[in-house]
């Protein structure tokens, strides 16, 4: 936990916060001169706090609001809206080009989408980190972000079994499965349950994926379709606009 | 007490101002009406008369009053480089430096993948059919150093690149005069990243 400083405000404590790691997901514009800034904070989980004044062309805080590097961040209050005091540099420079810039969204808007606001997740934030820095050598990127999503599905504590199937025997790498969300792997063929949505998808796609190993082609193209599928159980109706973009670009 | 309607009308059409909130729309309707009133008919007549007049110049983007700007039409303008910035006002910066006389191509936005904002809202159509008019040689990317700038660039790039044309984007690191002391980490880290040979 960070140093905590509590002060005494009209009989109400304000908890502050101080050096707090943490990554910019997103801002947005806020009253006049102002932003929102989403943070992700390594003891805090999601947090949004307002920049005052860092929409002004001097801030201070203007070129610090940058996604996708490990800042330091204090801020305090108890409202859902913090007020942000700092940020600073914490560690060497990330830099994301391309394609990997656009990956580096896409796992913004996912933990936007779906991390709850004040739910503290460390090890989803240092797999956040970790991922981030594979992104920046810009290999096997389709890899490495079938990986974060299954692994903040994990740490968010949506059930995603892929060792064993719904009768809890061992998934058998050269069968093939149908995949539900919320209940795991059945056998194909196997008689009709009440749920009938789900992907189709061999056994092997599953053991890989639970052993991180995405070598083959097959479980690349299988775990990506399950993926797809499973993030769209959770996030509902409103589809994500890194990917709706990443389609408009197609088209050019 | 009930403000008459037509205030609150006025206040609430100032609130479409970027940055301006209850409080300052109200503020700026009482200064209008009470204070300035010749000053609130100009402001009035210059709105109506530039929502008439003023379009986008079909080569660059920019805002123009024909139907092609006054700066794509000059003849002292070189023809071979087109250098894409997001907004009128980063137009001005660089014209400001005397140092540039190519064309320009104004996006009027950025790509804000989290916004949703993509390529149809920053007329990346236009900028490709504008790009091949087969005398543009050199794509020049004034977008900001920010996430969604680069990332702009980043797309803007690869689909000039494709078409056979030679894409650059404008340098970074210390400032002018700038004094390694006093510049900050990120933008230091940067320069030294992106040092160049000494020749
Ligand atoms: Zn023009």
């Amino acid at each position: 936990m960070s140093s905590l400083t509590t002060k005494r405000v009209t009989s109400q404590a304000i908890r502050r916060i101080d050096n707090q790691p943490v990554y910019v997901l997103h801002t947005y514009p806020f009253k006049e001169t102002s932003l929102v800034v989403e943070l992700f904070s390594k003891d805090f989980g999601r947090v949004a706090a307002v920049a005052k004044g860092a929409r002004r062309p001097r801030s201070a805080m203007r070129g610090m609001l940058q996604s996708f590097q490990t800042l330091s961040g204090a801020w305090s209050g108890k409202n859902e809206l913090r007020t942000l005091h700092s940020l600073d540099w914490s560690a060497g420079l990330l830099l994301l080009q391309g394609e990997a810039m656009m990956c580096g969204f896409y796992l913004n808007e996912l933990l936007l989408r779906l991390l709850p606001r004040e739910d503290a997740h460390e090890d989803l934030f240092d797999y956040y980190t970790q991922t981030l820095q594979t992104l920046m050598t810009a290999k096997e990127l389709a890899n490495t972000l079938r990986k974060f999503e299954l692994t903040m599905l994990q740490e968010m504590g949506y059930a995603v079994p892929l060792t064993h199937d719904e009768n809890d025997l061992e998934i058998d790498p050269e069968l093939t499965y149908c995949y539900e969300a919320d209940y795991g792997a059945k056998l194909s063929g196997t008689s009709l349950g009440t749920h009938q949505n789900g992907v189709q998808l061999l056994g092997k796609t599953m053991v890989d994926m639970a052993q991180g190993d995405y070598r083959s082609a097959r479980t690349q193209s299988q775990s990506k379709q399950l993926m797809r599928y499973l993030l769209a159980h959770y996030l509902g109706d409103k589809p994500l606009h890194t990917r709706q973009l990443l389609i408009d670009l197609q088209r050019f | 007490m009930k403000s008459p309607a037509a205030l609150d009308q006025l206040i609430d059409a100032l609130r479409c101002l970027p940055g301006v909130g209850p409080k300052s729309a109200t503020r700026m309707a009482y200064h209008l009406l009470q204070r300035d009133r010749k000053g609130a008919n100009g402001l009035a007549v210059a709105l109506d008369t530039a929502l008439q007049v003023i379009g986008h110049c079909t080569l660059c983007n920019n805002f123009s009053e024909q139907p092609i700007c006054s700066l794509c039409t000059s003849e002292q303008r070189d023809a071979t480089t087109l250098c894409v910035v997001e907004m009128p006002t980063d137009l001005m910066m660089l014209e400001q430096t005397r140092s540039y006389k190519g064309m320009y191509f104004v996006l009027m936005g950025r790509l804000s993948p989290l916004d949703g904002i993509g390529p149809k809202e920053i007329h990346l159509d236009r900028l490709i059919k504008r790009a091949q008019d087969g005398v543009v040689n050199e794509v020049i990317l004034a977008t900001n150093y920010t996430s969604e700038g680069e990332a702009t660039a980043h797309y803007v790039s690869e689909l000039i690149k494709v078409r056979g044309l030679k894409v650059s984007r404008i340098a970074r690191g210390l400032p002018m005069g700038g004094e390694i002391e006093y510049v900050d980490s990120g933008t230091l880290a940067q320069a030294l990243l992106e040092r160049k040979n000494i020749t």
